[in-house]
């Protein structure tokens, strides 16, 4: 079950590039128009990104006269209003401390286990591998309730540690899994030698394995941002306090659409989707494998 | 000893925390869902038990049947719209020429973007007043198609589909080219020498050398019908009428909305249970096709 987790790290797509035998059965003369459809579907893809983006620069009578037009005037002043009176500057922090939390406590917590897992042998391993399994085919929003229930009676409903650590929970088995597969294909010989040195089992841990996982650790990272940083269900349940919304929440109240402020809507949006766009366009190639291999495990 | 001893501890230190809040955030709900399914319980004031009420309740009850059916819809939906035109997509795409890995890139792209903004953007493009969709149809003269996508119930199901599909796309394309790599070269080159054509080649050769993937892609399409909750709940709310109702906001409406916790948790139960089922059900039957 391990294995699964190594998807992220192979070469994948790139391991077989340039075999031409592939490319065959497509013969060159449709070539032109395989990519003319794949063009189209491309920008099929990207347009509604595009015109959100475009939308909030212009005003409400451009929003709905002249959807597909470009601003006359482009009014940056969108943004700031909607980071000043569509309140999306607490929620964008709001949302920073969350995701940001939760990573650190599934990076310390997932590697830390990886490590335990992969390297050391004790009673019950296989039992705990198996839970983490079992976990990971459960559908998430089919916890909402009782995990509502169970947070009121801790006290801790409507507070950051709401989210947080349910968000932890539910990646933690993704982190094991992915970095205990990448750790089993690195060799022992720096621990051992580390040991020897007399590091003791948290030096070593520190200063030899957390170093080594650091590529394993990014994919968790990444991937831990981009679900925490988009979840809806889990804040729309467990936070009610206006203070502590975060951007997906704060945005869902301009979802009726009707009556609405169009170009304060779209800046808020946009401010909610860029972070996540910029990360993607860094790390593309780490998000597709990493998303891969989180998904076919969920 | 004194080594092993240290050995012990940093063990149960490693493995403790992260099993608790494992264990706390994520086994123990389940169980306690199955549990708070038997009481009647408003969220406050005492709870009564009222046996396997709730269980038959929802079985009994027409919308939690419509919700299922709804699920179902979006199950078809990924698997006869995602997976076809994810398949095609990766045969063109398996190269990686600059073109190639720009067309993946934006195949990808809606998946780092949030559902609640995905549903907010579809919301507008399906408005009946101001949508560009309804604008654009009524630009090439087909005003008579013109109709509130959302708000009619004999389509509101496939529209709200179009989205799921829209946005779900970029990782069966990747698994699936990734699978196509798979595929040692003498395989395809005994089958070039057996002058097997390009359609021949596709399901004779690609399909059933790929079928474990496309078998897990079966699964994710399933699992994923869950997590449509975010962009149905955003576009519709489920409604109107319970027109888009699916299993999670059928749970969360009956939750959160009138707040019958006990009927709610009982749904949960089920909506665990149903997966699984799904799940199992349908390896079992591509196990048999095979």
């Amino acid at each position: 079950m391990t294995t699964d987790g190594s998807l992220a790290h192979k070469a994948g797509p790139a391991q077989n590039a340039g075999r031409p035998a592939l490319s065959r059965p497509f013969k060159p003369k449709w070539a032109w128009l395989s990519n003319l459809v794949l063009l189209i579907y491309a920008l099929l893809t990207l347009y509604p990104l595009l015109w959100l983006f475009l939308s909030s620069f212009k005003t409400n009578q451009e929003f709905f006269g002249k959807p597909f037009a470009l601003p006359s005037t482009w009014h940056f002043d969108n943004y700031k209003r909607a980071w000043e009176i569509a309140g999306i500057g607490p929620a964008f922090l709001n949302s920073v401390i969350v995701t940001l939390s939760a990573i650190v406590l599934t990076l310390f917590l997932g590697t830390l286990t990886a490590y335990v897992v992969s390297r050391m042998n004790f009673r019950f391993k296989g039992l705990v591998m198996s839970l983490f399994v079992a976990g990971m085919l459960i559908p998430i929003h089919s916890t909402l309730v009782p995990l509502f229930i169970m947070m009121n009676e801790f006290g801790i409903l409507d507070t950051y540690a709401s989210l947080i650590l349910p968000y932890a929970a539910f990646e933690l088995p993704v982190a094991i899994f992915v970095v205990g597969a990448y750790l089993t294909s690195v060799p022992k010989d720096l621990e051992e030698a580390s040991m020897i040195d007399g590091n003791g089992y948290w030096g070593t841990f520190f200063r030899v394995v957390a170093p080594l996982a650091v590529p394993a650790m990014a994919t968790i990272f990444i991937l831990g941002f981009l679900r925490f940083w988009n979840d809806f269900a889990f804040a729309l349940v467990f936070i009610n306090n206006q203070a502590l919304k975060t951007l997906p929440l704060s945005l869902s109240v301009f979802s009726d659409g009707y009556g609405t402020d169009y170009s304060l809507t779209t800046a808020a949006m946009s401010i909610a989707v860029i972070p996540t766009i910029v990360i993607y366009l860094i790390f593309q190639e780490q998000i597709m494998k990493g998303m891969v291999a989180g998904s076919v495990k969920g | 000893m004194t080594n092993s001893g240290r050995l012990r501890a940093f063990i149960a230190v490693g493995l403790l925390p992260t099993l608790f809040i494992y264990a706390v955030f994520v086994l123990v709900p389940i169980v306690w869902s199955a549990y708070y399914g038997f009481f009647d319980w408003k969220g406050i004031g005492a709870s009564k038990f009222i046996g396997f009420d709730n269980y038959a309740e929802a079985l009994g009850d027409p919308i939690f049947w419509r919700a299922f059916k709804n699920n179902l819809i979006i199950v078809a939906a990924s698997i006869f719209g995602q997976l076809p035109i994810a398949l095609v997509l990766s045969l063109i795409l398996r190269k990686s020429t600059f073109f190639q890995r720009f067309v993946r890139s934006a195949v990808f792209m809606p998946m780092v973007v949030a559902s609640v903004v995905i549903g907010m953007i579809w919301g507008y493009i399906y408005h009946p007043q101001i949508g560009i969709l309804n604008f654009l149809l009524e630009q090439f003269g087909l005003g008579s198609w013109i109709r509130d996508w959302l708000g009619d119930p004999s389509i509101n199901m496939y529209a709200v589909s179009a989205p799921v599909i829209w946005a779900n796309i970029g990782p069966y394309l990747v698994l699936f080219i990734a699978a196509i790599q798979n595929i040692s070269s003498e395989v395809e080159d005994a089958a070039k020498i057996d002058g097997a054509v390009k359609s021949k080649w596709l399901y004779m050769i690609v399909v059933p050398m790929i079928w474990d993937t496309i078998k897990v892609a079966i699964v994710l399409c399933i699992s994923g019908s869950l997590k449509a909750f975010d962009l149905i709940y955003i576009m519709t709310g489920g409604g109107p009428a319970q027109s888009t109702e699916l299993l999670a906001t059928y749970m969360y409406n009956n939750t959160f909305e009138v707040f019958r916790y006990g009927y709610g948790s009982a749904v949960s139960t089920l909506i665990i249970l149903i997966s699984m089922v799904l799940v199992l059900g349908s390896q079992l039957l591509m196990r048999r096709k095979q």
